[in-house]
């Protein structure tokens, strides 16, 4: 007769159709909480730290309230980028092509490539700092980590990367507990934060601008971008992806300012000056206790693991997309060569630079960001003549009012990285301001 | 040879060589030819941008030369139908018919033909980047060419903001699997632009490779009757899932739109938890009444409208409703004929095709074989299939009548991990 494989008691019962619609109600937000949040926690890598906490131990809270503004303007840019790849379902690369000169699309991608590769380096130095931090010696934890990043990108699934990433994103609480740990006074940080109190001497200014162009990076923008796309969002569910952007900005611009806080605290009144993220979490230890600098280091780790994953990714969809391999984590060596390859390539390269011993890194670093202060403006302006592009973006163009407050914005933004530039430049002339 | 950007900035001169401007663009109507001819080109001279019909052109190698010396110099504005080289295809994607891919235009090519010039090829190899990038005198330095002729590719309206009639047979010639990759790499807008130019079965076909994020989009903005006949099309489990991942009311909407007996058979489908053998299983299967011979088997089988495809086995049952006659055969469960059948054994289409036409089907049926319930685990089903290598398994319920099969080839779809299924990049974040 018949035979039932299976005994009937063991069946796997349904769940009531009303969790499940609950699920579905809920599971869009969810799904949607990723590339926004993780393009904004990458812009506080290792770079973004050490800028913070010497922002924190040069001028103590003094520059809170330049924060608040700072974090209006990401939102305010990431929320353009995002619209743009959910209305043209196109990437950032694609659309310059298809609307800029090749000209200009050529000289965009060649600076961002150059900018990113010497930011990824930056990264594995992170890592580095941090794992001499707890005595871990950097030759077994950045080759350990560049591995590690590698598997869990071109061999593991999507979707446990993208959890993975955002359990890094935690590694960023830690600034909150070491700044709780450090005693600030509340009022006072309270009182700074809403009260602009701009100085106007050359560090300060200096400072100033290295928090905005550390804090809004181009490949934040391309990063939240290509995501956006690769998710397939469309202007049905973009109210997820804004709630997305607008979460991630603001836990971003929060993390960063705890950072300004733990160290504007502790260093700050003992004029204590530091210039690294590392000095920082060293510094804090007679003053906040080992327990803050354990932490100013686990957040270190985080942040830079993080970005020494995305950004190598990041790079290598918008080259790939404007040059127009085969693109795609998913794809094997064999369909996508040049993708996998460029990949490989960029992260390797990263991790040995960071490496090599006596690399004049501190020099290095300068000119990746006085290279990402061309970028930015030549970017955002671009970004702005997209998304204003009626024939690309149809109803969805910005609303006057919107554009107004986002011309203010690219312009002051511009010109602060251009006084950038042309402070550096006149250091190496060897005029000091 | 002629190239769209070595033409672009060429002098245009009149008559009689005086210089009227640079030429900035060419535009070509983009209609029934097999070749699109150009109607114009666009002159700059200083700031301004003017259009020259091709009547007045006379020559367009290395320099334009114009019959006349009187032009319009009336600004140019865009028409239907009309497309401007430089801006709407050189840069853009279209899609290689032979290749089956996607490839970006990196040059233009046009020649006389026909008594007029026309686009006749498009070149997609990496150095005519190169020889863009570059200055104008190395240009000719740099050889290599990869050159797809215009009649193999399919031009993509949506990258021309007009209005154009563009053929899409040539779509046609790709498979539906593959069509199902080009449409998710594309930008939704053109991917809804290639579904709309397929009819309903290919539609079909290749929506239902498509991933279920890209599916849901493009049946949500299309129009709902044609989503209702797209959703006819594709099997009810295939249906079940993309109107389960849309829109609670638009997936309303569509299925009532939709054909009541197949909007049926995919409202069972959805009573049935996502990853269950209920959603995977198929209700289109032969079942023959136990008093049956081969010969009435065989018989059944050439009346049948439409045989199922895979035709693996006939299914010998007791058949349950009150009116039905002891020998007659079903093709497709309908609930409204009362219960289900009693499944009493299974006959391979091999044992049927070697036996002898007058033994009777129970004899030569097998009768102890594994089933599944509709409520088991979609996987526990394809476990089933490969344990006893079956190329189908059938699904009864707790009353051991019979709902439908699971064929081999649902059963792979849900044992390939998800990295398989969607073949493409649309997994990035």
């Amino acid at each position: 007769m018949i035979t039932t494989e299976k005994p009937q008691n063991t069946r796997i019962e349904t769940p009531p159709r009303r969790a499940r619609s609950l699920r579905r109600r809920i599971w869009p937000y969810l799904l949607a909480l990723g590339p926004g949040l993780l393009a904004a926690s990458a812009g506080n890598d290792a770079g973004g730290i050490a800028t913070y906490a010497s922002a924190g131990a040069a001028y103590g809270y003094g520059l809170l309230w330049a924060m608040v503004i700072v974090t209006v303007c990401v939102g305010v840019v990431q929320e353009m980028s995002a619209r743009l790849g959910a209305v043209t379902g196109k990437g950032f690369s694609d659309l310059a092509r298809e609307n800029f000169t090749l000209r200009t699309t050529a000289f965009l991608l060649l600076t961002l490539f150059v900018a990113n590769l010497g930011i990824i380096v930056s990264e594995f130095v992170g890592i580095a700092a941090a794992a001499e931090l707890f005595g871990i010696s950097r030759y077994i934890a950045v080759p350990v980590a560049a591995v590690l990043l590698w598997l869990l990108i071109t061999r593991g699934s999507y979707a446990n990367m993208e959890k993975i990433f955002l359990v890094l994103t935690l590694g960023f609480l830690s600034y909150i507990a070491a700044a709780v740990l450090a005693k600030p006074d509340w009022g006072a940080v309270l009182a700074q934060t809403v009260r602009p109190t701009p100085h106007f001497d050359v560090g300060y200014l200096q400072i100033l601008i290295a928090l905005i162009g550390t804090t809004i990076s181009p490949y934040m923008q391309l990063y939240v971008q290509s995501s956006v796309v690769e998710k397939g969002v469309t202007m049905d569910e973009y109210r997820y992806t804004r709630f997305d952007v607008v979460v991630g900005t603001i836990l971003a611009g929060i993390v960063a300012s705890f950072i300004i806080i733990a160290t504007a605290a502790t260093l700050f009144p003992r004029g204590v000056v530091i210039d690294t993220a590392q000095a920082a979490a060293q510094a804090l230890e007679p003053v906040a206790g080992p327990y803050a600098s354990l932490l100013f280091g686990l957040g270190l780790l985080g942040a830079s693991l993080l970005a020494a994953g995305v950004l190598p990714l990041a790079t290598t969809y918008v080259m790939s997309e404007a040059l127009g391999f085969e693109r795609g984590v998913s794809h094997s060596w064999e369909e996508a060569p040049i993708f996998m390859g460029l990949f490989t390539g960029l992260l390797a390269f990263g991790a040995l630079l960071a490496l090599i011993p006596g690399l004049p890194l501190f020099q290095v670093l300068v000119g990746v960001y006085v290279l990402n202060g061309v970028l930015l403006p030549i970017e955002l302006f671009a970004l702005i003549n997209l998304v204003n592009n009626r024939e690309l973006m149809g109803e969805h163009v910005n609303h006057p009012l919107y554009n107004v407050f986002v011309w203010t914005i690219a312009i002051v933004i511009s010109l602060l990285s251009l006084s950038l530039i042309v402070i550096t430049a006149l250091g190496w002339f060897g005029i000091a301001l | 040879m002629l190239f769209l950007t070595t033409l672009q900035g060429s002098p245009v001169v009149g008559k009689g060589d005086e210089p009227i401007g640079t030429l900035s663009d060419i535009v070509v109507r983009i209609g029934d030819d097999e070749f699109p001819p150009i109607s114009g080109i666009i002159v700059r001279d200083r700031r301004r941008e003017f259009f020259i019909p091709v009547a007045q052109l006379q020559q367009l190698n290395g320099v334009a030369r114009l019959n006349s010396s009187l032009v319009d110099l009336q600004r140019f504005r865009r028409r239907d139908g009309e497309v401007i080289l430089g801006r709407d295809v050189l840069d853009h994607q279209i899609i290689d018919i032979t290749g089956r891919r996607i490839v970006r235009v990196n040059d233009i090519q046009l020649t006389p033909l026909e008594s007029a010039y026309r686009v006749i090829g498009v070149d997609i190899s990496p150095q005519a980047l190169v020889r863009r990038l570059g200055p104008r005198r190395l240009a000719e330095r740099i050889v290599g060419r990869q050159l797809i002729s215009w009649s193999d590719v399919q031009y993509l309206a949506s990258a021309a903001p007009v209005q154009l009639k563009v053929s899409y047979d040539r779509l046609s010639e790709i498979n539906p699997v593959d069509l199902a990759r080009i449409v998710d790499a594309l930008s939704l807008r053109e991917s809804a632009e290639i579904v709309a130019a397929l009819d309903d079965e290919t539609a079909a076909e290749t929506l239902e490779e498509v991933s279920d994020e890209r599916l849901a989009d493009l049946l949500e903005d299309m129009d709902q009757e044609r989503a209702a006949d797209i959703l006819e099309e594709m099997t009810p489990s295939a249906a079940a899932d993309a109107l389960e991942d849309m829109d609670d009311e638009i997936s309303k909407q569509i299925l009532a739109r939709m054909d009541p007996e197949e909007a049926a058979d995919v409202q069972e489908l959805l009573a049935y938890d996502e990853d269950s053998v209920g959603r995977i299983m198929s209700t289109d299967f032969v079942a023959i009444g136990e008093g049956s011979t081969v010969a009435d088997a065989l018989t059944l089988l050439r009346q049948l409208e439409e045989a199922p495809d895979p035709l693996l086995a006939l299914y010998v049952v007791a058949f349950n409703a009150p009116d039905a006659p002891a020998m007659q055969g079903i093709r497709h469960l309908d609930r409204d004929d009362g219960p289900p059948p009693s499944l009493r054994g299974i006959v391979r289409l091999r044992s049927l095709l070697l036996a002898d036409p007058a033994t009777a089907m129970t004899t030569i049926m097998d009768d102890e074989v594994p089933t599944v319930h509709p409520e088991d685990p979609a996987e526990h089903a394809a476990r089933v299939l490969a344990e006893y290598n079956l190329l189908a398994v059938p699904v009864l319920d707790d009353d051991q009548h019979m709902l439908g099969i699971v064929t081999v080839d649902e059963a792979l779809a849900v044992l390939l991990p998800e990295v398989w299924q969607r073949r493409h990049a649309r997994s990035f974040v």
